[in-house]
């Protein structure tokens, strides 16, 4: 009997243990804010470096990048990362593709030395696969493709890349439609072989709902001009109580305006203002 | 001795972990089934006033137009007004559905049960098919709209033969026709009550179908009906996906200000 128990056990030990368990890999990555990396999708440039490090201590997550294929991942044991931010690593743990997230065991600093000449990890590491002439026509469409989607509030915000062949699709979003719809959009432009969707359907929150719908009144009083009725030039990003302003504004005040107007919201606790200033084009007088 | 001992130990210690594990999965499906808002404590049965075109429901239908790209058995109405149209908000709350009865119907013969059956499918049917756009959540809020319907028309259909369901399927003590049921719905702003869209599908979906059975939608025989739910659901959302398409100006403006960061 008592055999027959240890043999029962065994069985759903191993059971448990082949249904439970993820796949642990080991990959080169750049660890990077939460912000910056689902902002600033590229190479590993300065201006990168300086806003993973400055992001990062202001409160935004740290997260892993997979130098692979520009993957984000959001992760279990964020201390494992701290030391590393704005760093190249290799790190070991269960990834999940297909939610974003992480169950990290470990983080060895690395230098870009260290990954080999030829390895797939070098390819997103050089600023010229960002640069590839010929694609400006699959860019464009991609980018309207995107600007079209039915569901986009003020509250979302998608952005992407194009290395090649490949679309890298980023940002955030309240609503889970948006995130496949950009995919299935991207997917769908003539040229497009691959879509990597780092979008990130952010939780509602009764408290994160209150400050955006509280943002939104404060910007839509004070700037009313970048809002109409089915849309905005500003976006409005809450997650977790922090707000990111993204979109374009046509001056520095109206910059500063909004971030002025965003701190005042109760409960929310840091302003990250993004917005990028775009003066308006001056017409020729001929 | 004490190999059989560990082995006992371990044995314990995973059919403990299947245990939770299992009564986890349960309490977690039973939270879905019971804890969808206001799921379990749908309001009663009403009737369509003798010689009424529709049922009441609705605070208003003069607003109501017919919609040609749901092919024109639709009436709808979405609001226009800056900040207070469809897309100032994103979250819902789905009332429990009401239901009316034909106004010739013998509300007797209308039970708790059956009533429960067709509130509950179809409460289930549209948050399945808004809640990908709409997340659902618990309770009224900033940037939630309250989602109010009814199955307008439900009559009493035939009794319920024993074979008509397996044993485990819970027969209803009268079967209930949707063959003339149609759908008055609406979204209002969740805290204040201002209206926002509304729409009543006068679609012929459910002709034919009856529910005989608490959990109808396992049962072959009731199938039309699970049909006729999930489409009238879809076509709610079909109704939100055309409000929130960009046209003319407001897609030049979308396309014009849309620029990715990099």
């Amino acid at each position: 009997m008592r055999r027959l128990l240890s043999i029962v056990c065994i069985f759903l030990l191993i059971c448990v243990t082949c249904l439970g368990a993820e796949e642990v890999t080991t990959f080169h990555a750049y660890i990077d804010s939460d912000l910056c990396a689902r902002l600033m999708l590229g190479p590993i440039t300065q201006s990168r470096i300086e806003c993973s490090l400055k992001t990062y201590k202001e409160g935004s997550n740290a997260v892993v990048v997979s130098l692979t294929d520009n993957t984000v991942f959001s992760v279990n044991k964020e201390k494992l990362l701290k030391e590393n931010v704005g760093k190249i690593a290799a790190v070991t743990g269960e990834a999940k593709v297909k939610s974003g997230t992480m169950k990290l065991q470990s983080v060895m600093p690395q230098e870009i030395n260290d990954i080999p000449q030829g390895d797939p990890a070098r390819k997103l590491l050089d600023v010229r696969n960002y640069q590839v002439k010929g694609s400006a026509e699959i860019h464009e469409k991609v980018r309207h493709e995107l600007a079209m989607i039915p569901y986009i509030t003020e509250f979302d915000f998608i952005s992407f890349t194009l290395v090649e062949d490949t679309v890298i699709l980023t940002g955030w979003t309240v609503r889970a439609t948006n995130r496949s719809d950009a995919a299935y959009r991207a997917k769908k432009v003539p040229g497009v072989r691959q879509v990597i969707n780092n979008i990130e359907e952010l939780p509602l929150g009764g408290t994160d709902m209150e400050i955006r719908a509280n943002v939104r009144a404060k910007l839509q009083r004070v700037l009313s001009q970048y809002f109409w009725s089915n849309g905005s030039d500003i976006k409005i990003i809450v997650k977790n109580g922090n707000i990111i302003l993204l979109g374009t504004v046509i001056s520095q005040p109206d910059s500063d305006a909004a971030s002025i107007q965003a701190k005042t919201v109760p409960l929310a606790f840091h302003v990250f203002n993004l917005l990028r200033v775009v003066p308006p084009a001056k017409k020729d007088k001929g | 001795m004490s190999k059989d001992r560990t082995v006992w130990n371990v044995a314990r210690g995973l059919l403990a972990v299947t245990f939770l594990s299992a009564m986890l999965g349960c309490s977690t499906e039973s939270k879905t089934a019971d804890t969808a808002p206001g799921a379990a404590s749908a309001p009663s049965v009403k009737k369509i006033p003798a010689g009424q075109e529709f049922s009441g429901f609705l605070k208003n239908y003069e607003q109501l137009k017919p919609n040609e790209a749901l092919g024109g058995n639709a009436l709808t109405y979405a609001g226009t007004e800056a900040r207070k149209n469809l897309r100032s908000y994103f979250a819902i709350v789905v009332d429990p559905i009401e239901v009316y009865v034909a106004t010739d119907t013998d509300a007797s013969k209308v039970d708790e049960d059956a009533r429960a059956t067709l509130s509950n499918y179809f409460h289930h049917a549209l948050l399945e098919a808004v809640s990908d756009a709409f997340p659902p959540v618990d309770k009224p809020g900033p940037l939630t709209l309250r989602l109010r319907a009814a199955l307008v028309g439900v009559d009493v259909g035939g009794q319920v033969a024993a074979g008509d369901a397996p044993p485990d399927a819970t027969p209803l003590k009268q079967a209930m026709n949707i063959g003339k049921v149609q759908v008055e719905m609406e979204l209002v702003d969740s805290m204040t009550g201002e209206r926002i869209a509304a729409m009543v599908d006068r679609s012929n979906l459910g002709a034919g179908a009856e529910v005989g059975a608490k959990d109808f939608t396992r049962v072959e025989k009731f199938a039309a009906a699970r049909e006729a739910f999930d489409e009238w659901a879809s076509r709610v959302r079909e109704f939100l996906d055309s409000a929130h398409e960009l046209t003319g100006a407001d897609a030049e403006r979308a396309d014009k200000s849309y620029q990715p960061y990099q």
